[in-house]
C-alpha cells in the first residue's frame, strides 16, 4: 500500500490531473464558439495609448477601487495570499525539490526551510479563515453543504500533513503517507470538482465576453 | 416600459395563412407586462388563429414558444434550436424585438403580431399611458417633471398656446389637462417659477435618425 | 381566460420533456453549477439582495442552486409543488437585470433564463393576478 502511494499513485495523479484539465479545456472550446465581432459607430476615435509602467500601475490601482477590495478587503487579501501560496509554497519547497532532483536530475530553486514553514502556516491560517467564514457568515452558510467542507479539507490536507511531517509530530511515516495521499487526491479532484476554478477562472474571465470580463472576451456559449 | 397592442386578428391571419408551419414567439419582457405578448397571449392567439383559419377551410395551428426577452441575444439559444423547423415566424415582441429576431434568422419570414405604441407607465392594472417620446433631449428638469412633447397636444415648449380653458383643460378635450397649466402649478409649488420664463431655443429633434449608443466604459472594447 | 389559469395547475408535469431540455444544455449548465465555489461573492452585486436587507435567499448563487440546481439534481423528476417553488425563485426573486457578478465568471442570468425556459415548457409562468400583487415580471 505504501509503495503504491509513494510510487505509481503519484504518476497516476499527475496524469489524471493533466489529462483532466486538458479535457476540460477542450470541452470549453468545443462548447463555446467565436462571436462575430461588430464595430458600432463610435462617437470618438480611439487611439491606442502608449502605456508606460507608471500608467499601468496607476490604472490597476484605480480599477482596484471598483472591485472586491472595496467591499471586503480582508477576504481579498486572504484569498490572494492563499492562492499564491497554494501553488508557490509546494513548488519552492526544499523537500520537494530534493525528490525532484533525485528522480529527474533537475529541480526548481528552493526557499529556506524556515520560510517555507512560515508560508505553510499562513496557508493554514487562510484555510481556517475560510472555514470560519463557512460556519459563521450567514450568506455563505446558506449555500454551504458537506461537499464544501470536504473540498476545503482536500485543499488544506496536504499543507496540514506537510506541516506535521516537517515537525515530525505524530507517527512520521503515517503522516508522510497521508501527506502524499492527500496531495494525490487533491490533484485527481481538481479537474472534476469546484477546484477546477483553477482553470475556469482564466477561461471564463478572459475568453467569454461579459460585464466583468478581461480583455475582449470574444467567445460565447 | 414599452407598451404594445395586438394587431387585429384578421391582419395577423392574412400575414401567416400562406405558410404551412408557423412559430409564434412570445416575449417575457415588456409585452408580457402589458398583457399583449406573453406566453398566455401566445397561446390565446394561436387558438384564435386556428379557429379563424378553420373557418376559411385552412388547417393551420401555429406552435408557441416564449423567450425571456427578444431584444437580447443571450436569451435566444433555446429558440435557435427549433426555429429552422418552421416556414415563418410570428413575433409578439415590440418592434425592436421583432427586428432583432428577423436579423437572427434572415432566411425566415418574420411577422409582427403587435403594433408597438409607446414608452409609458402602468397607470393602473391594464391601463397604460405614454409619458416619453424618446426625444433624446430631456427637459423634464425645467418643466417640473411634465413632458411638453407627450402631454401637450401641440408639443409646445415655451408655455401654453392660449387655448387653455378656465379650469386648466386643453382646448382639444375637456378631459385632457393643459400640460403647461400643470407645469405652471408645479413650478409654483416648488418655488421655481422663473423656469417658465426661460425661452427654449428651437430643438434639433434628434430622434428622427437611427440611434446607436455605446456606453463610455465599453468604447475601447469595440474600437477597431 | 380562467381556463388558461386553471390548466396550469391541472396538467401533469412532463418529466421527459424537462429531462430532454436539461440534457440539451447539460454541458454548459452542469459545468457552471459544479464550478460554483459557493463563495457568496455574487451577493452584493444583486440589487434585490441589497434591497431585502441582505437576505441570503436573494443571492444569485442561492437562486441558481435552488432552481436550476434542483432541476438537475432531481434529473427532471419534479412535481408541480417543486416547480411552483422554483417559479417563485426565478420570477419573484429575480428580475433578470443581468448585473450579477461572479468572480469565476459564471454567467448567472443565462442559468436563471434557462430555468424559466424549463418552467415555460410546462406552461408555468407568472399570471395576471400575480403580476398585480408583486413585481413578478
Amino acid at each position: 500500500m505504501v509503495d503504491f502511494v509513494q510510487g505509481p499513485l503519484i504518476s497516476i495523479a499527475f496524469i489524471v490531473f493533466i489529462l483532466g484539465l486538458l479535457f476540460q479545456w477542450i470541452q470549453f472550446f468545443r462548447l463555446t464558439r467565436k462571436k462575430e465581432w461588430g464595430h458600432p459607430p463610435l462617437p470618438r476615435e480611439i487611439k491606442p495609448e502608449k502605456k508606460t509602467a507608471g500608467k499601468i500601475v496607476a490604472s490597476c490601482l484605480t480599477s482596484l477601487k471598483g472591485t472586491l477590495w472595496k467591499t471586503d478587503p480582508v477576504l481579498t487579501v486572504v484569498t490572494t495570499v492563499f492562492h499564491v501560496l497554494l501553488i508557490g509554497a509546494p513548488l519552492f519547497l526544499l523537500g520537494h525539490n530534493i525528490l525532484l532532483y533525485q528522480s529527474w536530475g533537475w529541480s526548481l530553486f528552493s526557499l529556506p526551510e524556515a520560510l517555507s514553514d512560515g508560508l505553510t502556516l499562513i496557508v493554514l491560517v487562510c484555510g481556517a479563515y475560510f472555514l470560519g467564514r463557512r460556519l459563521l457568515v450567514a450568506r455563505v452558510r446558506a449555500i454551504t453543504t458537506l461537499y464544501d467542507y470536504v473540498v476545503l479539507l482536500i485543499a488544506v490536507a496536504p499543507f496540514l500533513t506537510g506541516f506535521f511531517a516537517y515537525r515530525q509530530w505524530f507517527h512520521y511515516e503515517t503522516v508522510m503517507m497521508l501527506h502524499i495521499l492527500s496531495g494525490n487526491i487533491m490533484l485527481i479532484t481538481i479537474p472534476f470538482t469546484k477546484l477546477g476554478h483553477m482553470l475556469f477562472f482564466f477561461l471564463y474571465r478572459f475568453f467569454l465576453g461579459g460585464e466583468y470580463g478581461f480583455l475582449r472576451g470574444a467567445r460565447t456559449w | 416600459m414599452i407598451v404594445a397592442e395586438r394587431k387585429p386578428l384578421d391582419e395577423i391571419k392574412e400575414m401567416i395563412k400562406t405558410f404551412k408551419k408557423v412559430l409564434n414567439v412570445g416575449c417575457g419582457g415588456c409585452t408580457s407586462i402589458c398583457f399583449t405578448g406573453g406566453q398566455r397571449e401566445v397561446g390565446q392567439l394561436n387558438e384564435d388563429l386556428e379557429n379563424a383559419l378553420k373557418q376559411e377551410g385552412k388547417m393551420l395551428r401555429p406552435d408557441g414558444f416564449t423567450i425571456e426577452r427578444q431584444c437580447n441575444g443571450d436569451f435566444y439559444p433555446e429558440l435557435d434550436e427549433i426555429a429552422n423547423d418552421y416556414d415563418a415566424i410570428l413575433s409578439m415582441a415590440c418592434g425592436a424585438g421583432v427586428q432583432f429576431l428577423a436579423d437572427r434568422y434572415p432566411s425566415k419570414p418574420v411577422f409582427p403580431a403587435l403594433n408597438t405604441t409607446f414608452v409609458g407607465i402602468d397607470r393602473d392594472i391594464g391601463w397604460f399611458e405614454e409619458n416619453c417620446r424618446t426625444c433624446r433631449e430631456c427637459v423634464l428638469g425645467e418643466t417640473a417633471g411634465i413632458c411638453p412633447i407627450t402631454r401637450c397636444a401641440k408639443s409646445l415648449f415655451n408655455g401654453p398656446c392660449g387655448g387653455t380653458s378656465r379650469d386648466g383643460k386643453c382646448e382639444v378635450s375637456k378631459d385632457t389637462p393643459c400640460a403647461w397649466f400643470e407645469i405652471f402649478k408645479r413650478l409654483k409649488e416648488q418655488n421655481r417659477l422663473e423656469n417658465i420664463l426661460k425661452i427654449k431655443p428651437a430643438r434639433e429633434w434628434r430622434n428622427q435618425t437611427r440611434g446607436t449608443m455605446v456606453h463610455e466604459d465599453y468604447q475601447e472594447r469595440y474600437a477597431k | 381566460m380562467d381556463q388558461a389559469i386553471s390548466n396550469q395547475d391541472m396538467k401533469e408535469v412532463d418529466a421527459k420533456k424537462i429531462k430532454e431540455l436539461l440534457n440539451r444544455r447539460k454541458g454548459k449548465m452542469k459545468r457552471f453549477l459544479s464550478y460554483c465555489a459557493h463563495c457568496s461573492l455574487c451577493a452584493e452585486s444583486c440589487f434585490l439582495y441589497m434591497k431585502y436587507k441582505k437576505d441570503p435567499r436573494y443571492m444569485p448563487s442561492y437562486k441558481v442552486i435552488h432552481s436550476l440546481g434542483t432541476l438537475y439534481r432531481k434529473r427532471g423528476k419534479v412535481d408541480r409543488k417543486c416547480l411552483n417553488e422554483i417559479k417563485g425563485i426565478v420570477w419573484r426573486n429575480c428580475v433578470l437585470c443581468g448585473r450579477c457578478y461572479c468572480p469565476i465568471g459564471i454567467h448567472v442570468p443565462s442559468m436563471i433564463a434557462f430555468a424559466r425556459a424549463v418552467l415555460r415548457s410546462q406552461d408555468i409562468h407568472p399570471q395576471h393576478n400575480e403580476a398585480s400583487s408583486e413585481s413578478w415580471l
